[in-house]
Formats: structure tokens, sequence, C-alpha cells
């Protein structure tokens, strides 16, 4: 345990002393998110278009359905609540706002006497942080002004949240995930190059002249790797939140599970690598080759719906498509390209066909 | 069945044979090491050495033969083997972006018992490097640090694979005296090398390996002695004097050629010389880099590969 442990933070000081490895695994995806994330959340101000599904029919709903109209950069389009939200999920709606029947009558009432606010309902979706945060500013702003007209004291018109998830992801909650499955590939890619190194430098070897078991070796390995997998999880999430407002929105365990899962399956595709390469620029030269079709045919930077057919049927062959796709279903939301089930089958096959091929081909000397 | 009593010796190799494809490179070696002696393996590069040692060690499987260390079966138990011995490869393997203390703190954690970072780092002279990363140690350093990293689980046997190889006088010198320490302080200490100065200064007891093979062990002494009765005359070869005319110099038993030198074994030194002045004047010629030496180990083996051991 001891041994596990010295030779763990033996990795850990290794790593961080090391610049090629820090910039690869930490700054390589940081400079991704931040030149995407800036490019394509860029400050201008596109119209806000909203679904306007009015129940109530009644004078007041089209007062408010003016004074929407009124406000700058609003466009509204009528729909029945059903295609209205079909419209939103398919991304062609910002939000959509729904007058209860009886809004009128509600409003009637409170001119009279005031009394516990109406409600009118809005849809967004959480993920989109910023566009969800503009649409309540905007909508909270018209119905302040409707409560103001009436009484003057106190709220007569709320809206009402209702979450909604959009299939159409911002483009910045879309690269987040994908560059975080990117992040983790590349870690557990280039576990092979200090590894051969290791074994070229015969400190592999020299350590087999200890009571040191090879379990112990693998094992810190692997730990060090996980940790710096959850640094990289933070960090990544971390700037996508507080730069862009990227919000995950999923379910933490199945992102964690994700997490561990995907840099297992790829520690393991960098020991079949380490089992190959006789030498550490072997190594290097055929971590490019695994790590660049990868990083480009996985849909990191463009929907797999979106590329040719052959192309696709290549990203199907490929594991990072399953922890890229999975990423974005449990982190903000994603449209499903793949079930979630068939996204963990692939990465635990995939880590248990490469745990035995380096089983059988590794080398320590 | 570990235990040895003080008469049995710590090491006991029978018979070892190791091929690699065609080659092979132990070919039936066998001796014995006791206990606090320093043994030497002596030998040019590819005699077999290091795939002796490797094989001792745990690090490779023989073919056949027998290997006992600390009487344990090595082939068979390797991993009992690996708390009581210390080991220094050939080429000093360290992880070069840790600190000398590093290191060693991290070697220590590996073994139940071990002596603490500040006195091995007292011992090999390491004080004032004991916070560089080790890739920027010089050779001789990096060699002190090998061998601290042997000695960590303060072992009852010690393997050193040339130790010495590619340090300048003085840090090989200074390499010397530390291993003499550990003999002294009882260690059994098995080293390979391929200097015979290294192995005249340090071994008690030596084997000279070529091709796999033992070709003589023993004491320097021993060897020496058991072959040479003559010293040897050297001079640089002079043309019209041949070896049919050499022979017949006073006291000459033998005659070797070496790098454009003739060697002259004699027990007689002063006829030998005699007899070769007056020959050269005859020719009108001097007889140059004239010099007269006990034999050594060089001679040992020279004469018994036929061909000097050269770095």
């Amino acid at each position: 345990m001891r041994a596990l442990v010295q030779l763990t933070i033996a990795n850990i000081k290794s790593f961080l002393r090391d610049r090629a490895a820090l910039f690869w695994t930490v700054a390589f995806p940081l400079v991704f998110i931040l030149l995407f994330g800036s490019i394509f959340s860029g400050g201008d101000d596109p119209p806000r278009l909203y679904g306007w599904v009015d129940h109530d029919r009644s004078p007041q709903s089209a007062q408010l359905r003016s004074a929407f109209d009124a406000t700058a950069n609003v466009d509204l389009a009528d729909a029945s609540e059903p295609d209205a939200l079909e419209q939103m999920r398919k991304g062609d709606l910002r939000a959509v706002i729904v007058v209860p029947s009886g809004y009128g009558a509600a409003i009637d009432s409170l001119a009279g006497a005031p009394g516990e606010p109406t409600t009118v309902v809005v849809y967004s979706d959480p993920t989109q942080a910023s566009v969800t945060a503009d649409t309540m500013q905007v909508v909270t702003a018209v119905l302040d002004g409707v409560s103001l007209a009436l009484s003057g004291r106190g709220p007569a018109v709320v809206p009402e949240p209702r979450a909604i998830q959009t299939q159409d992801l911002g483009f910045v909650s879309y690269i987040v995930p994908s560059i975080l499955g990117m992040a983790l590939m590349q870690l557990g890619v280039f576990s092979a190059i200090p590894l051969v190194a290791d074994r070229e430098k015969l400190i592999l070897k020299r350590l087999s002249a200890t009571p040191l078991r090879r379990w112990q070796l693998v094992g810190s390995n692997v730990i060090m790797r996980l940790l710096i997998a959850i640094v990289q999880t933070v960090v990544i999430v971390g700037v996508g939140a507080f730069a862009f407002g990227v919000q995950i929105a999923g379910n933490l365990v199945l992102v964690g599970a994700l997490v561990v899962l995907g840099s297992l399956a790829f520690i393991a595709l960098g020991y079949v690598i380490a089992s190959f390469a006789k030498t550490e620029d072997a190594a290097n030269g055929m971590t490019s080759v695994v790590q660049f079709p990868l990083m480009f045919l996985s849909g990191t930077f463009f929907p797999i719906e979106a590329m040719p057919d052959f192309l696709r049927s290549i990203a199907l062959l490929l594991p990072l498509t399953y922890l890229s796709d999975g990423l974005r279903q449990t982190m903000v939301g994603g449209a499903a390209f793949m079930p979630l089930w068939l996204c963990f089958a692939v990465l635990a096959g995939f880590l248990v066909i490469c745990f035995a091929i380096s089983a059988r081909f590794f080398r320590w000397q | 069945m570990t235990a040895n009593s003080a008469t049995d010796p710590v090491i006991v190799v029978r018979d070892l044979r190791k091929t690699y494809g065609q080659t092979r490179a132990v070919d039936g070696v066998g001796f014995e090491v006791r206990a606090g002696e320093i043994f030497g393996l002596l030998g040019p590069n590819g005699a077999g050495k290091t795939t002796t040692v490797e094989i001792l060690e745990g690090l490779r499987k023989p073919d056949s033969g027998e290997v006992r260390v600390l009487g344990i079966d090595v082939a068979r138990h390797p991993d009992a083997l690996k708390e009581r011995i210390g080991v220094a490869l050939q080429t000093a393997a360290l992880y070069p972006k840790l600190t000398v203390v590093e290191v060693l703190d991290l070697f220590r954690s590996f073994y139940p018992r071990s002596r603490s970072s500040a006195e091995l780092i007292d011992l090999l002279e390491l004080g004032e490097k004991r916070s560089t990363q080790t890739k920027a140690l010089s050779g001789g350093q990096r060699q002190r640090l090998a061998v601290a990293l042997a000695l960590v689980n303060d072992p009852e046997v010690i393997f050193l694979d040339e130790p010495t190889t590619g340090l300048d006088p003085a840090a090989r010198r200074s390499l010397w005296a530390i291993v003499e320490s550990l003999r002294s302080r009882g260690r059994t200490i098995l080293l390979t090398t391929h200097y015979m100065e290294e192995a005249e200064v340090l071994c008690d007891r030596l084997a000279i390996m070529d091709h796999g093979r033992i070709l003589e062990a023993g004491t320097v002494h021993d060897l020496v002695s058991r072959r040479f009765k003559e010293r040897s005359v050297r001079f640089e070869a002079i043309d019209g004097l041949d070896d049919s005319r050499l022979a017949a110099f006073p006291g000459v038993s033998s005659i070797k050629h070496e790098d454009g030198e003739a060697i002259l074994y004699t027990r007689d030194v002063p006829a030998t010389i005699g007899a070769l002045l007056a020959a050269s004047d005859g020719l009108g010629v001097e007889a140059r880099n004239l010099a007269v030496r006990a034999p050594t180990l060089e001679d040992v083996f020279l004469d018994l590969t036929g061909r000097a051991l050269r770095d």
C-alpha cells in the first residue's frame, strides 16, 4: 500500500514536471474551448423568436401579446401548444410563452382587489443558460409592466418557468462535453509514452528487481491518470460554465461513471500502444496515428449526423464517438445519437479487449 | 530452505545455460560465491556477464541450470529473493524528473525495512545533489545513486553490473572505495567488469568469462601465478627480429604479439634484455618503448583468449 501511494506520488510529480504532458492534457483542450466558445457564443443580438400559445383568447391576453410585440427584438410565432413545443425542441424557437385560460378573468379580478398573482407559463431550456436568462429577463420586464399598469401594488402577473430539453444545443454546449471526451482520450492514449520511456530507460526492469508487484505499478499509473481525469473534468466543465454559461443539467453520477469508464478504456488503449511501440519515438508516432482520427472522426467538432455516410460508418467504429455522445447526453441533455446503455457497453467492451491485448503482448523489458 | 550457515556459499551457480536465437549467451556457467567476499565476472562486452547476473537477480529465466542465492532457488521463487538483494543495473535506470532524495524515498517504500535516505546520501556522497533532478546528474553521480538504490534495503547480497563503466578515473576510484566499505560491513558482492584494474583492486576472487563460458576462476594471484612463472619484456616489434630469433634469446619461454608490440615471457629478464639490445644494435635500430612487467590479469586474459581486453 505504501509502495502504491509513493509510486503514485512519484508519477504525479513526474507528470507535473513534464511540460509537454501538461500542455496536451490541460492547456490543449482549454484552448479549444476558449477558441470555439468565443467564436460561437459571440455577442451579436439574434432575434428573440418566441412561440405564442393563447388558451385564453381574451382582450387581456391580446393586450399582453401586443406588450411583447412592442418589445425590441422580440418576435412572436402563434401556434398550438404541442406545435410550439415541437418547434422549440427542434431549435426553431428560443422559448414558448403560454397564456393559460382564465388569464383575462384573473386580471379583471386583480384590477378590483389585489390578491395572489396569476401566472404565465414560460418554457425554456435550462442547459442553455444564457438564452434562458435572457428570455426570463424579457418576460419579467413585460409582465412587470402589466402589473404596474393594473395596480402599482405588487406583482399581478408572474412567469412560471418550465424546463424543456431542446435538441439543438448551442454550439458551446455541444463542444464542452466533446472536448472533455477528447481530453480524456488523449490522457489515456498518452499514457503509452512515459510507459515506453520508462521501459526504454530500463526503469521498469530496475523496478522488477525490487519486491514491487506489477499490479502496484499498473495501479499507480491508473490512479494517477484517473486523478488527472477528474482535474480535467472540473477545469473543462468549470470553464464551460463560468466563461460560456454551459450548465450541467444531467445526472452527475452518470457523468462521473462515464468519465471513469472512458478514462480506463483509453488508458488501456495506451497500454496496447505501449505493447507494440519499442521506443519512445515510436510511441509518440503511434499515439499521433491513433489520436488524430479519434479526435476528428468521433463527432468532437461537428455532429456525426452531419457527416457523409462513409465517415459516419467509421465514426461508429471509434470508441470516442460513444464516450462523447454519452457525455453530451448526460452533461447537457444533448440528443442521443446512441442509446446511453450502448455508450457504456461499447466503452466497457473496448476496455476489456484492450486489457486482454496488453496483458498478452506487453513486455516489461 | 532459505537458511544458510556461515560456511555455505551465498551464491551457487551450476551449469547455467541461456540461448537467444542462435546465440548461446550463457553456455554452461558454474561458480560459487562465499559470504563476505567480492566476486568478479571479468570479460569483454558480450561475454555473457550481464545475462548471468540478471538470471541471478531473478530478472531473466535460464533455459537450464541451477541458481541458488541465499539458499533460494531463484528460478522458482524470484519474489522471495528480491527483498534480500540489492541491484545496480549496467545502465543506471532512474526517474529523470525526480530528485535524488525523491528516488531514494520511492525505492525505500518498496521494502518492509530500509535505511534512511539521509544515511545513504551521506554514504554515497550525494549531499550536494540531494534536491537535483536525476537527469541533471553527472555520470559518476548517477552511478553512485544507482549504488545507493541498491543499498536501500540493506541487502545481504549486492549485484553491481559494470558499476564504473564510462566514469573518469577519479569517479572510478571513489566508487571502488565505497564498494570496499561494503565488504568491510560483511556484505557479499558480485560485480561484473571489463576493467582489469578494477578486478585486480576489488575482487577477492574472480572468474574470467568469454563467449558465455567461464575460462578460469580463482584469486588474482592464483590466476596469474598458475599460468606465468615469467615476467614479460615488451617493445615495439622490430623488422628483422622474427619469432624464431626472439625464441632463441636466453630465458624466453614464449612470445606474443599485441598492437605492434612483441611480448617475450622470460625467466631471466637481464639475459633476455641483453640479448635483445645486442640484436637490435646489430640491425642498427633501437628497441623502442622497452618495458618489463610482472604478468597481470591482462596477460592471463591474452593467454586464455588470444586477444587483449580493451574498453
